[in-house]
C-alpha cells in the first residue's frame, strides 16, 4: 500500500492545524455560518440531523489494519462506537461535534488518512476494484493508477472550484466492481494488442436528478498520456459547465447537452494545448507503482484439503465459502466478502469491535490488507483457503459472515431521513425490512444475483438508477412514498432501470419486492438473472403483478 | 402549536427553545399558539445567537396521544433519533417518547419549506 512522504504528512498537519483555528473562530463568534460553512464542508464535516457528520476519505477503498484500529478507536471515543461505509467506499461518523473534529483530524493524520475533498466541487476519492491485485482478471494493477490520481488531483488548485463535485473510477478487469459508467469519468483499464497498456475513457457519466451512463469518448487512451487528457476533460467542463444552475453543473450534462462525438472533440482540441509535461514522469510511475508491488505468495495446491473438510462438516461454512469466496489469481488463495449486511442490520454499519476483528483478521491471514467496495461491504483480498475456515469463525463470531454477497439481501442503502439532511424519506428501514422478508438464506440462493439499491432522495447516493430494483424514496404531503425501478445495472452492463408504477407506501415496498421475486422466478428461463429476465421480458409482468390488489 | 428548534453549534445536538434556553428534549420545549406572535420573537431572539445555535426555525406541531408531536416525520425523527438504533433521544423512555413514536404525519413544517425556499 501506498505510504505517505514527509510532504504528505506535513500538509495534513498544516491543514489540521488550520481547520483547528477556523472552529475556533467560528465558536468565538469571528465566523458566522455562512463564511465556515465552506470551511467545514472542505474538511469533510457536514451538520446533519441530530449532530455533524465527518467522512472521512478511504482512498480507492484501501485500509492497513492500523487505519481500520484508529477509526475503530475514533468511533469509539467521538461518535457512538461506529461507523458507516458508504457507496464512495468512504466512512462516515455521524455523531460528531464541531469541537472534537481538529483532535479527530489529528488522529485521522496520524496513520495518513483525511477528509480533504470528500465534499465540495472538487475531484473527490477516487473508486476502484476491491479485487485489485487479487484477480487474475486485471490487465494492470488499478490501484497505482487511483494512486496518482489522488496525487495529481489532491488541493489541484485549478481543479479545486469546479462547477460541481467530480468522481473518477479506474477499474482493470472485464466485470466492473466500480461502477464506472456512472462516473463523471470512468476509466478502463486496457492493453492493445501491440501490448500497450492504456484506457478506454467513458466521460459524464452520473446518477442524481438525471442519471446518465457514460459514453466512450476514446476507445484507447495510451496509458504514458493518461493526466494531460484528464486535463484536458477538466478544463473543457471548468470552462463550459453550468455554474449558472446547481442541477445542470455536473459534467453528464455538458457531455449530454454537446453530444460525446463533440465533446470528444473538444477535448482533442484542448488536448493538443496541453503539454506532455502534464502527463506522469516515468519514474514517478515507477516511484508509485513500486508501493503496490505484487505480493509474496506461498507456492500452495490449487485444493486446500482444510477448507474441502470444513465445507463438508459445517454446512454454513460452505453456504457462505460459496457466496462470499472469490476466485484468486494465486492458486491455494481466496478473496473473502464481509458482508456488513446482516439480516435486519444497517446496511454499511460496522461497529468499532468489528472495526477491531477485521483489522487483526488482515494482519493474521490477509496480508494487512482490507478494501472497502462501493456495495458497502469489506474485502479481505488474500487469504489462503487453508485459513479461510478460522476466518470464518472469526467473522461469524463478530457477526460479520452473513453469506449473502450479491443476493437479495446484499442491499445498498444511504443514511436517507434517519440522518441526511436531503433525504426526503427513510432508506435503512426500508432495506432492514427487505432483509428479514429474505432471511431464509435457502430461498435468497434460489434467487440469485439481485441488487437492490435504495435512496432517500433523488440525490442518488444509494444508487437507485442502477439497482436491478431500484427504491426511490419520495415525500408526498409529508408521507414517506418509494418510488421503484426495475432493469438498471451499475456493472458492465449498466443502464438505467425502468418506472415501475406509481410510487408505494413504505409498509408496502417489501411485500412488492417478494411479489417481483415471485414473478422473476415464474418467468425466468435457464440461467437468467432477476437482471436478465427483466431485460427479456420488459417491465409489463412485474407491474401487472404488484399492482394487481392496488386500487 | 408550533415549537421552536435549531442544531447547537458546538455540538450539532438538536435542541428546543424554552424560554430564553436551549434544552435538548422536545417534551420540554416552549409551545407556541399559531397566532401568537411570541413565536416569530423567540425565532427573531435564536437568530441573534449565532454562536450558540444553527439555523433556527419554528415547526408545526400536531396531537398525539394528548401530548405536542411535531406535525412532520423528519421533525419527528430530530426529536426522537433515527429510528434504526435506539440510541438518539429515543433512549431516554417515557411517555412524550412514545408519543413522538405514535404521531403520525402530515405536511412538512413550515418552517423546514422557509428555509429551503431560502437556499
Amino acid at each position: 500500500m501506498y505510504r505517505y512522504d514527509q510532504i504528505d504528512k506535513d500538509m495534513l498537519a498544516d491543514r489540521s492545524e488550520e481547520f483547528r483555528g477556523q472552529v475556533a473562530r467560528r465558536l468565538a463568534g469571528e465566523l458566522s455560518e455562512d463564511q465556515f460553512k465552506p470551511l467545514r464542508l472542505r474538511n469533510g464535516l457536514y451538520l446533519q440531523l441530530h449532530a455533524y457528520m465527518l467522512r472521512v476519505a478511504v482512498p480507492y477503498g484501501s485500509l492497513n489494519p492500523d487505519q481500520l484500529r484508529k477509526l475503530a478507536w475514533i468511533g469509539r471515543t467521538y461518535d457512538k462506537g461506529y461507523g458507516h461505509f458508504t457507496t464512495r467506499t468512504n466512512l462516515q461518523f455521524h455523531w460528531i461535534k464541531l469541537a472534537d473534529a481538529p483532535d479527530i483530524l489529528d488522529a485521522l493524520a496520524s496513520v495518513d488518512m483525511h477528509a480533504i475533498q470528500t465534499s465540495g466541487n472538487c475531484i473527490r476519492n477516487v473508486t476502484s476494484d476491491p479485487y485489485a491485485g487479487a484477480t487474475s482478471e486485471e490487465i494492470d494493477d488499478p490501484r497505482v493508477w487511483a494512486e496518482a490520481i489522488r496525487q495529481w488531483s489532491t488541493v489541484h488548485p485549478e481543479f479545486n472550484w469546479l462547477p460541481r463535485k467530480f468522481k473518477i473510477a479506474v477499474t482493470a478487469s472485464a466485470k466492473d466492481r466500480t461502477a464506472a459508467k456512472t462516473h463523471d469519468i470512468g476509466l478502463n483499464l486496457k492493453r492493445a494488442r501491440d501490448g500497450v497498456l492504456g484506457f478506454e475513457v467513458m466521460v459524464g457519466g452520473g446518477l442524481g436528478r438525471l442519471p446518465h451512463i457514460a459514453p466512450t469518448i476514446r476507445p484507447f487512451l495510451p496509458a504514458t498520456r493518461l493526466f494531460s487528457y484528464l486535463e484536458a476533460i477538466l478544463r473543457v467542463y471548468n470552462r463550459h459547465g453550468r455554474r449558472d444552475n446547481i442541477h445542470k453543473a455536473r459534467i453528464k450534462i455538458l457531455v449530454a447537452a454537446l453530444g460525446a462525438e463533440e465533446f470528444a472533440r473538444q477535448v482533442e482540441a484542448e488536448w493538443e494545448k496541453v503539454s506532455v509535461s502534464a502527463d506522469l514522469p516515468d519514474t514517478e510511475l515507477a516511484r508509485i507503482r513500486g508501493a503496490f508491488a505484487p505480493k509474496s505468495f506461498e507456492t500452495l495446491p490449487a485444493v486446500s484439503e482444510a477448507f474441502e473438510a470444513a465445507k463438508l462438516k459445517t454446512p454454513a461454512f460452505a453456504r457462505f465459502a460459496r457466496n462470499n469466496l472469490k476466485p484468486h489469481k494465486a492458486p491455494g488463495y481466496a478473496i473473502v466478502e464481509i458482508a456488513l449486511k446482516g439480516i435486519g442490520d444497517t446496511p454499511g454499519d460496522c461497529t468499532a469491535e468489528q472495526m477491531e476483528v477485521v483489522a487483526d483478521l488482515a494482519e493474521r491471514f490477509g496480508q494487512d490488507d482490507i478494501r472497502v467496495t462501493h456495495e458497502q461491504n469489506l474485502v479481505l483480498p488474500h487469504v489462503r483457503l487453508d485459513d479461510a475456515p478460522a476466518v470464518w469463525t472469526a467473522l461469524a463470531a463478530a457477526g460479520l459472515a452473513t453469506p449473502n454477497m450479491n443476493l437479495v439481501s446484499d442491499i445498498i442503502a444511504c443514511p436517507g431521513l434517519d440522518y441526511c439532511a436531503l433525504a426526503n424519506a427513510r432508506s435503512i428501514s426500508v432495506a432492514q425490512n427487505i432483509a428479514r422478508t429474505f432471511a431464509d438464506p435457502e430461498r435468497a440462493e434460489l434467487v440469485g444475483e439481485l441488487k437492490i439499491k435504495i435512496s432517500g432522495c433523488i440525490n442518488a447516493c444509494g444508487h437507485h438508477h442502477v439497482g436491478h430494483i431500484g427504491i426511490l424514496g419520495v415525500d408526498k404531503k409529508g408521507e414517506e412514498f418509494y418510488q421503484l425501478t426495475l432493469g438498471g445495472s451499475a456493472a458492465e452492463d449498466a443502464g438505467v432501470g425502468q418506472a415501475l408504477g406509481p410510487a408505494l407506501p413504505y409498509d408496502r415496498v417489501a411485500e412488492a419486492v417478494d411479489t417481483l421475486v415471485d414473478v422473476y422466478l415464474r418467468e425466468r428461463q435457464g440461467a437468467e438473472r432477476f437482471l436478465d429476465t427483466v431485460r427479456r421480458t420488459g417491465v409489463a409482468p412485474f407491474k401487472e403483478a404488484v399492482y394487481a390488489d392496488v386500487h | 402549536m408550533k415549537a421552536l428548534t435549531a442544531n447547537r453549534l458546538i455540538d450539532g445536538e438538536v435542541v428546543f427553545w424554552r424560554q430564553g434556553q436551549w434544552v435538548d428534549q422536545f417534551a420540554e420545549a416552549e409551545l407556541f399558539a399559531d397566532d401568537d406572535p411570541a413565536g416569530e420573537g423567540a425565532e427573531g431572539r435564536a437568530k441573534s445567537q449565532p454562536t450558540v445555535v444553527v439555523e433556527p426555525y419554528l415547526i408545526d406541531l400536531t396531537q398525539s396521544e394528548g401530548l405536542w408531536a411535531p406535525v412532520s416525520y423528519r421533525e419527528r425523527i430530530r426529536a426522537l433519533g433515527p429510528t434504526n438504533l435506539n440510541h438518539g433521544k429515543q433512549a431516554e423512555g417515557g411517555a412524550s417518547v412514545e408519543a413522538l413514536r405514535n404521531a403520525h404525519g402530515a405536511a412538512r413544517s413550515t418552517g423546514r419549506v422557509d428555509l429551503i425556499k431560502r437556499k
